[in-house]
């Protein structure tokens, strides 16, 4: 991005102006001056999904060139981390990936308590489990609304927040938020699921199931939205690498990696080993493997695989404990961890340093939004700007996380 | 029948000596324009709310339900009071003299092809012998205002949303005025009243459509013309909410915005009902066959010729709606080959079907 | 592989700038001052030849880390004068993960790009370039990604005083 401004001046010299308009022709394009239009898209721009801004650089509706700037939405959440107790900065996590908190929440529990070296009760394991998947399928539902919104189709986005917000009311049961839960604990969860909670789960994904099979049909098979998908803001493999991508970006160009199932952290060990779930991978199916249409297809997709597994933890759900016994006043014994989830966009990766005293020494936040993003500057060039809004909508990039 | 306006006809008896027959001329000039301003308010209100309401049905909600009290039929109304009052802004660096005067244009351009538009066979603001090219000529200059309004506003996204207008009402003029041939071809009239006439047999069911295949095909294509060129979804690009803002409406507010709200829906009524004149039968329905066999053509007649066209006008209106609220929206090459590759070429096989269809006919009968 | 065959591995292979590795210990229990170190194990690296090290982990093929995960940084405390260099590398093929730490000086925080490594390095670097202040030379593009273009100082330094204004806002 180093040429800033790209001027096209016609190759008409003076001399030559002289000649043309001795013979008459093309006078007309004698003081042309044509240029690239640079707009910002953003940072109030409704396929940002954000706060973000895209600086594109356009030759009429093609782009040539786009540069993300970010950091209108940063709340120094990795500085608070080093000033707020260690428990104290669980709500923060809340507000990075608004969409998902409750993963957010796990990652950082689990960074702590791979310093802290504690048993989780296995009762709080499998609510951690349920919520994260759950949640996953929130924020799945809005990816894939949202992603419906940026290419016009206004109404399954609708749908999809109709199916989200009993997702909400259940989350609200359990702990009493419908977005920012701070549930999931240093130690295990909050509380018990309430009565009849687990049976509302369960019966939700009976619905769902059918629900889902609709919102496929109408929307992923339509055929103007597969048009607008496929084949546009191709990631090949070596560039998913390259660039690091993780999550469902990673898997639309065709890898097979999942942390969940690749490195497993709780019980997703014996999950895996139950074969309860799959990885869906992009395969190209209607148009270049690692298109827009794949990504959002393993997206979908991926909401059926969380079903699969909230129904094997409510099989095998016991009673028992919540929580692990901690002192009130948390001291976390000197040393660094980094722990990686598979969160809904992607690995969310907290590196906590401890120095044993009762705030971290470095609190940091591996966001997969903020990493995703860079590719942008790739694969956006030499689309059309209806398109460039399809790429954006395809990295579900929720901006919370990418500024912190 | 071609004895001029209907209101001129109906005043006329009615004036002193005194006013004259220029009076005359002007009061009715005074009375059509207010008939049609009320028409085009009415109709927009309406489409305003049907949209809100089907909308809302489609996407499993209520929409309005409380301001009017039945279903929330002043919604509109109230919107409206709303936009008069809001602050006027014009942005810094606007062309200042097109930002006002485009609104303007878009809505002159309308209600001029609006008056061409017979409400029944007999009320009707003027007999125009070529009155769907009135229509097609001015609902065409709406374009005009729509470049003006992005070009003024000294907005990148308005000036986006301007240039895709102008390139795709350019692409689909010719689909849209080519596909109208075979029907044209049928009635052998420009005339919306006589041919709305011409489809009055089999007891008000000999619509164009159901007498010639050709002109059925034709009239899928003029629909999908009609939808781009009306600026509906799947061909909303110059508006595009999720990748142009709002496109030319971007810097617009307050009563000009509403201006442009208001010609959009009265323009889908205006194109719903050319669809049904040249090919869905016009003032032509069983019942209409029945209300002239009861009534002659009287007022009841008139009234039922009435209700059958704004039936139809709003049936057209539901489906554009129907189909806003279904898919997603075409890019701007994919629309550009739509128009160019495959609409214009079916369009003139249709007018080509249907004149060798007719001659057959001519010719065997 | 677990830590230590990646750690054999990598002595096999003499990775440059391999200066060693740090282990997780429990405490010892004669030392009550002693808390042991818990958590991950990572190795040591000189930051001098921190993008020869890295070329080395991608492309060694039982090594095979074709991801850079994450990469920051860590100021450990006012006293200390050093910085840490953090990189997380993940190896999709062989499932394991590699934690790398650089010392860097706080006094010459300079440190070579890896950018031209792994091209998801380019973005942490900006943002720990505006944080720290560390500078990664033969970076592409070292402007601020989160903070504003003209932000005076280094938030995630210790030692980072909180200003009491910006652009005449105040911020107390």
């Amino acid at each position: 991005m180093s040429d800033q401004t790209k001027e096209h001046t016609p190759t008409i010299t003076v001399a030559d102006q002289r000649v043309a308009s001795q013979k008459g022709e093309r006078e007309f394009m004698m003081d042309v001056r044509t240029q690239d239009l640079e707009v910002n898209m953003g940072p109030q721009h409704p396929a940002t999904h954000g706060v973000m801004r895209i600086l594109i650089r356009a030759d009429g509706e093609l782009v040539t060139g786009a540069q993300p700037h970010l950091g209108y939405l940063h709340r120094c959440a990795e500085k608070i981390g080093e000033n707020v107790e260690w428990l104290q900065y669980l709500p923060y996590t809340d507000r990075y990936d608004y969409l998902a908190a409750m993963n957010n929440n796990l990652g950082y529990s689990l960074a702590v308590e791979a310093l802290l070296g504690i048993e989780i009760p296995r009762r709080a394991t499998m609510l951690r489990t349920i919520c994260a998947e759950l949640n996953r399928i929130a924020s799945h539902l809005v990816a894939f609304g949202t992603y419906g919104l940026d290419l016009g189709a206004f109404t399954p986005f609708l749908y999809c927040f109709r199916e989200r917000e009993w997702l909400l009311m259940l989350f609200e049961k359990i702990c009493g938020a419908r977005l920012t839960y701070s549930y999931l604990r240093i130690g295990g969860v909050f509380n018990d699921a309430p009565p009849g909670w687990l049976e509302e789960v369960a019966y939700f994904c009976d619905v769902f199931e059918e629900k889902w099979a609709e919102y496929r049909d109408l929307l992923m098979l339509n055929h103007i939205f597969i048009k607008r998908t496929a084949d546009i803001g191709v990631i090949t493999p070596a560039q998913a690498l390259d660039f690091g991508l993780t999550g469902p970006m990673v898997r639309g160009s065709g890898i097979d990696w999942d942390l969940r199932r690749d490195m497993p952290y709780m019980i997703y060990g014996e999950i895996c080993d139950a074969n309860v779930f799959d990885v869906p991978l992009g395969t190209g199916e209607q148009g270049q493997l690692g298109d827009c249409w794949d990504r959002v297809y393993v997206r979908v997709q991926e909401m059926m695989e969380s079903i699969k597994i909230v129904r094997w933890c409510l099989e095998n759900i016991e009673d028992g404990p919540t929580i692990a016994e901690l002192p009130k006043v948390l001291r976390v014994p000197p040393g660094e961890a980094y722990v990686g989830i598979e969160n809904p966009r992607g690995e969310l990766g907290h590196y906590v340093v401890s120095d044993g005293g009762k705030v971290a020494v470095r609190c940091r936040v591996r966001g997969p939004s903020f990493c995703n993003l860079p590719i942008l500057e790739d694969i956006m060039p030499h689309t059309f700007l209806a398109d460039s809004v399809a790429i954006i909508g395809s990295t579900d990039v929720v901006i919370g996380e990418t500024d912190r | 029948m071609n004895d001029g306006n209907a209101i001129y006809r109906f005043l006329q008896p009615l004036a002193p000596d005194f006013v004259g027959d220029w009076g005359v001329v002007v009061t009715a000039a005074m009375v059509g324009v207010g008939i049609v301003v009320a028409i085009v308010s009415v109709i927009a209100m309406v489409s305003v709310w049907l949209e809100r309401k089907v909308s809302a049905h489609i996407q499993c909600r209520y929409g309005p339900m409380y301001v009017g009290g039945w279903h929330g039929w002043a919604q509109t109304i109230a919107d409206g009071v709303k936009l008069l009052t809001k602050e006027d802004l014009i942005p810094v660096g606007a062309d200042r003299m097109l930002f006002m005067l485009s609104p303007s244009i878009l809505l002159g351009a309308l209600f001029a092809a609006m008056a061409a538009l017979p409400l029944a066979p007999a009320f009707y603001f003027g007999w125009f012998d070529l009155g769907v090219f009135m229509i097609l000529a001015f609902s065409s200059l709406t374009t005009i205002g729509v470049v003006m309004a992005g070009w003024a506003s000294n907005s990148k996204w308005s000036l986006y949303g301007a240039m895709r207008e102008a390139a795709q009402v350019v692409a689909y003029e010719i689909p849209l005025g080519v596909s109208l041939l075979a029907p044209l071809l049928v009635a052998g009239t420009f005339n919306l009243v006589e041919a709305s006439h011409d489809q009055a047999d089999f007891f008000g069911m000999g619509w164009f459509v159901f007498k010639n295949p050709f002109v059925a095909a034709a009239s899928v294509v003029f629909f999908i013309a009609v939808l781009a060129e009306t600026k509906r979804a799947p061909f909303d690009l110059p508006e595009a909410e999720s990748e142009l803002v709002a496109g030319f409406l971007t810097e617009y507010s307050g009563i000009r915005w509403s201006f442009f709200f208001m010609e959009e829906y009265a323009a889908m009524f205006l194109m719903s009902a050319v669809t049904a004149f040249f090919f869905f039968g016009g003032f032509e329905s069983p019942f209409t066959y029945l209300a002239h066999e009861a009534f002659g053509d009287g007022i009841g007649y008139q009234l039922v010729c009435f209700a059958t066209l704004a039936v139809k006008g709003f049936a057209g209106i539901f489906l554009m709606m129907w189909l806003r609220w279904t898919l997603p929206r075409l890019r701007i090459d994919q629309v550009m080959t739509m128009g160019y590759k495959y609409l214009t070429p079916i369009a003139l096989l249709c007018v080509l079907g249907a004149g060798l269809w007719e001659g057959l006919k001519y010719a065997l009968f | 592989m677990d830590f230590q065959g990646i750690y054999d591995r990598l002595r096999a292979v003499d990775a440059p700038g391999l200066t060693g590795c740090d282990l997780p210990r429990d405490a010892d229990p004669e030392d009550k001052k002693d808390k042991g170190r818990a958590g991950d194990a990572f190795v040591l690296v000189d930051p001098a030849q921190w993008t020869q090290f890295l070329r080395v982990c991608r492309d060694d093929e039982r090594l095979g880390f074709e991801q850079l995960v994450d990469l920051t940084a860590t100021d450990p405390g006012k006293d200390d004068e050093n910085f840490w260099v953090n990189a997380q590398l993940l190896s999709l093929r062989h499932k394991h993960r590699l934690a790398v730490k650089a010392l860097l000086p706080k006094g010459a925080a300079t440190i070579a790009s890896a950018t031209a490594v792994y091209r998801a390095a380019q973005w942490h670097e900006r943002e720990c370039g505006e944080m720290f202040g560390i500078t990664f030379a033969g970076h592409p593009d070292p402007r601020n990604i989160l903070l504003p273009d003209d932000w005076a100082g280094y938030p995630l330094r210790k030692d980072y005083e909180f200003p009491k204004e910006y652009h005449g806002i105040s911020c107390e």
